[in-house]
């Protein structure tokens, strides 16, 4: 990590409105290649906003603007590349698992290439099982591919979302909260296979979870009110915070 | 893998897409434009030739040109207004038993039975109107009215059987459900708290019904007459074959027992017949006039339902 | 004292409601009885594969009005289906709240309400006038734009309840609009959408007054789909009307397969969406 000298995520002076409403204030950071990036902080503080700049999804709503630099190994996302592209290379999973009910378990995993005729079906079969295999789906779901990706329980939901996203081989992966609608021990297979990830790809991964953030994460930042408060690794944002704010939030003192 | 096609590729199949949706849209529009344009074009002949007294007109003949087309307009008013008061009673019966006190069992056959009432072409009503109703209203109903109260005019003989009440009677049956199913939608939608409110204050469901469900639904029972109302103005096959197609009613017979034409059945009777300009004129005149006066209930259907889901919203 | 006769209220309430609720089933079994009674009689292998005998002899078929109600029907749908589809999907996916979208809506929502003896007098003015002789594609022209407002609504709505969940994953995989629209939306939404068809289908089957001045009648096999072609709801119309006993009954008969044709539809309607309520998608 700290022998890597280029950044794979540079985000400059990045504001965002919800029609007039200023969502995100001058955020600045850098994202090394093959880390865990955890955002943190209270709901409305604009993490949420945050990652979906990330991906061009927060232009979507009518009325949202964005300004400020993006660049995705040194080319910038606005200006440079479609949207369709960057939602490529750039792949998300949400808070509630959105697997697409009318597709089978395995036509799930492959649907980004599948839709745009991306690949041939032999080539579908063995992307859908190698990333099964990724987030330890394949033998939980190996005899029931051919079902309804809406017939698996919430978290092997999940974890089949997160195969989809994978199998665009994404240059990060963005995670809104990916846990909160599950178990315990969802959340706990969830977080392992956060870990693994990295091995491949970079993640940034949004949780109202501070224990998780340490758990899982090399780098964290806390958001407040739209503005990046502190950004740094995980262990000296747990142990000697800058921020008073920061502190008190991962201490669970805030309001 | 990815990424080979070009974005630009996809976006322009995405415009293509975007054009088919806009024209199959396009399409939509420019033919209702076309319809009430064709219309107007096609009256052309009787709006010219017979200027306004087409409306106020009580003749037909179009063997010396005459066309008059009072007694079409009203009887398809009267024989609709009868046939959404026959309704509604039931229609509202229906609803409130489904809603209130149908045990949740019986309410799937219910909803079948209702939606196959409405399926049922209107051709059928109209055999079974003529061949099995008619005859048996004719010997039971009109006969002994006739005898015993005929002396009132609008009960007076001879008893045909095909007559305006036996269509408005067959329209009833036609728009019950109809106006039922809209009615059990708009009455499932009371908040389950005023209703519970009422309940725990004692109320039985009977009176839950009639203090907070209909007058919820007020304006949406008027939507459904509204409705039940267009849908029997425009009624053609079971009307043409029941009403007897005579231009007696109500000027030469006032009685509801006559004989009598609609616009629709007057159109579809002779339609095939009208040779002369002016004649096909007149017929879609008479056609142009339904248009309007059911656009008419379809939109101040449109409004009372639109104004009732944002007081639901509320 | 009260109490009780507020509860007797109730109770009659009650009973008023059932009686008046099974007042209003009698008139339809009544017309299925009537229909299956007389319309059995009438039902033999020359009634099922002959043409109707000309006037004043007896026995015939009505096998050129079964297919031709079925030609007519198929070529409304591949008329009115596609575009209530493409219809339904601007409305759900791609209007905004500009005045063209509230004019498409408008225009959907009003050809709902206009009576189907006008459909036919419009399929009369632009094509029978035209053409110079009554046509079966007219009367298709006729039932197809009848299709158009049930299959966009059915459409819209049901595309309209697909939860934005899924849009969203559509769109961080970067799959283009046409595509998340057609495969995801319209995909997760297609039951609603067959259903609609299904319905609309049913409803042309039944129509008759936008045929009497199309489609006209014929006692023959067809020659062309540009020729007057007869159809079961015509054909009962004509038959009832005729004073012929023997004409009448094949009406019943005529009566039979028609009701039986829209029912079945209805009935499969009903059975699947009855299951989707019970799965709770």
């Amino acid at each position: 990590m700290d022998n890597c000298t280029y950044e794979k995520l540079d985000i400059s002076g990045l504001d965002a409105w919800f029609g007039d409403k200023q969502a995100l204030k001058g955020v600045s950071l850098r994202i090394k290649p093959k880390t865990v990036t955890a955002v943190i902080g209270p709901s409305g503080c604009g993490k949420s906003t945050f990652i979906r700049c990330i991906n061009r999804m927060h232009e979507l709503t009518p009325g949202n603007r964005v300004s400020g630099v993006v660049l995705l190994d040194g080319v910038d996302i606005y200006k440079s590349v479609d949207s369709m592209d960057v939602r490529r290379k750039v792949g998300m999973v949400f808070q509630k698992p959105n697997p697409f009910p009318n597709m089978s378990v395995s036509d799930n995993v492959v649907a980004g290439l599948k839709l745009i005729g991306a690949a041939s079906k032999k080539e579908l079969e063995a992307v859908a099982e190698e990333n099964l295999k990724a987030v330890g789906l394949w033998k939980e779901v190996e005899n029931d591919l051919k079902k309804s990706g809406a017939s698996l329980s919430g978290g092997q939901q999940q974890r089949l979302c997160i195969a989809r996203a994978l199998a665009m081989r994404p240059e990060i992966i963005l995670m809104d909260e990916p846990t909160s609608a599950l178990d315990p021990a969802s959340t706990a297979k969830i977080e392992d296979l956060v870990k693994t990830l990295k091995a491949e790809t970079t993640v940034i991964i949004i949780t109202h979870n501070v224990q998780q953030a340490a758990r899982i994460s090399d780098m964290t930042a806390f958001f407040y009110l739209g503005e990046l408060i502190e950004y740094g690794e995980t262990r000296t944002i747990f142990e000697s915070p800058k921020s008073p704010l920061t502190e008190r939030y991962i201490t669970g003192r805030f309001g | 893998m990815q990424g080979k096609k070009s974005s630009s590729h996809y976006n322009r199949q995405d415009a293509v897409f975007k054009y088919l949706l806009i024209s199959a849209s396009l399409l939509v529009v420019g033919l209702f434009a076309a319809l009430f344009l064709m219309l107007i074009r096609g009256s052309l002949p009787s709006i010219l030739g017979n200027g306004l007294g087409f409306l106020t007109g009580t003749t037909w003949d179009p063997i010396n040109g005459i066309y008059g087309a009072l007694p079409a307009i009203l009887t398809t008013i009267v024989t609709s207004l009868l046939a959404v008061g026959i309704a509604i009673p039931v229609a509202l019966g229906i609803a409130i038993f489904f809603t209130e006190y149908a045990p949740v069992k019986a309410k799937f056959p219910l909803t079948v039975f209702i939606d196959l009432l409405a399926a049922i072409p209107s051709v059928i009503f109209g055999i079974w109107g003529l061949w099995i109703i008619a005859p048996l209203i004719k010997t039971y109903v009109q006969q002994p009215l006739v005898t015993s109260i005929g002396f009132i005019p609008i009960f007076g003989g001879p008893a045909y059987g095909i007559s305006l009440s036996l269509a408005s009677l067959i329209l009833a049956i036609m728009v019950i459900p109809i106006i039922a199913s809209l009615a059990i939608e708009l009455l499932s939608r009371t908040p389950i708290t005023l209703k519970e409110g009422m309940i725990s204050l004692g109320a039985t469901k009977w009176e839950s019904v009639m203090r907070v469900g209909l007058p919820f639904a007020r304006m949406g029972v008027i939507a459904a007459v509204m409705l039940g109302l267009g849908r029997a103005l425009g009624e053609t096959m079971a009307i043409t074959m029941v009403i007897g197609n005579s231009y007696m009613w109500p000027f030469a017979n006032p009685s509801i027992f006559a004989p009598a034409t609609s616009i629709t059945s007057k159109i579809a009777s002779e339609f095939y017949e009208a040779t002369s300009a002016i004649y096909a004129g007149s017929l879609i005149e008479l056609a142009l006039t339904l248009l309007i006066i059911t656009l008419a209930t379809n939109v101040a259907f449109r409004y009372i339902i639109n104004k009732t889901n944002k007081e639901a919203k509320r | 004292m009260r109490m009780v006769s507020r509860k007797n209220k109730d109770r009659v309430a009650r009973w008023l409601s059932l009686a008046i609720t099974v007042l209003a089933i009698i008139p339809l079994l009544w017309i299925i009885c009537s229909v299956v009674v007389n319309g059995i009689s009438a039902i033999n292998l020359e009634f099922i594969t002959g043409v109707p005998a000309p006037y004043g002899e007896s026995g015939g078929g009505i096998a050129n009005a079964i297919f031709g109600t079925l030609i007519i029907n198929a070529m409304a749908s591949i008329f009115g289906i596609p575009v209530g589809i493409l219809t339904g999907m601007y409305l759900s996916e791609y209007a905004t709240k500009g005045k063209f979208s509230s004019a498409i809506r408008t225009s959907v929502e009003s050809f709902s309400g206009v009576p189907s003896i006008i459909f036919g007098i419009f399929a009369f003015t632009i094509i029978v006038t035209n053409v110079r002789h009554y046509t079966a594609l007219a009367a298709a022209f006729a039932l197809g734009i009848m299709m158009i407002p049930i299959v966009a609504k059915a459409t819209e709505e049901s595309m309209r309840v697909v939860s934005d969940d899924m849009r969203e994953a559509a769109i961080a995989l970067g799959v283009p609009k046409w595509v998340r629209t057609v495969k995801i939306v319209l995909g997760v939404a297609r039951g609603g959408v067959i259903t609609g068809s299904l319905l609309a289908f049913a409803r042309i089957s039944g129509e008759t007054a936008p045929l009497l001045f199309t489609a006209l009648f014929s006692f023959y096999w067809p020659t062309g789909i540009d020729q007057p072609m007869a159809t079961l709801q015509v054909l009962i119309y004509n038959f009832a009307l005729s004073g012929y006993q023997e004409r009448v009954l094949q009406a019943w008969g005529a009566s039979l397969l028609l009701v039986m044709l829209v029912v079945a539809i209805n009935i499969v309607v009903k059975i699947v969406t009855r299951q989707k309520y019970k799965e709770g998608i």
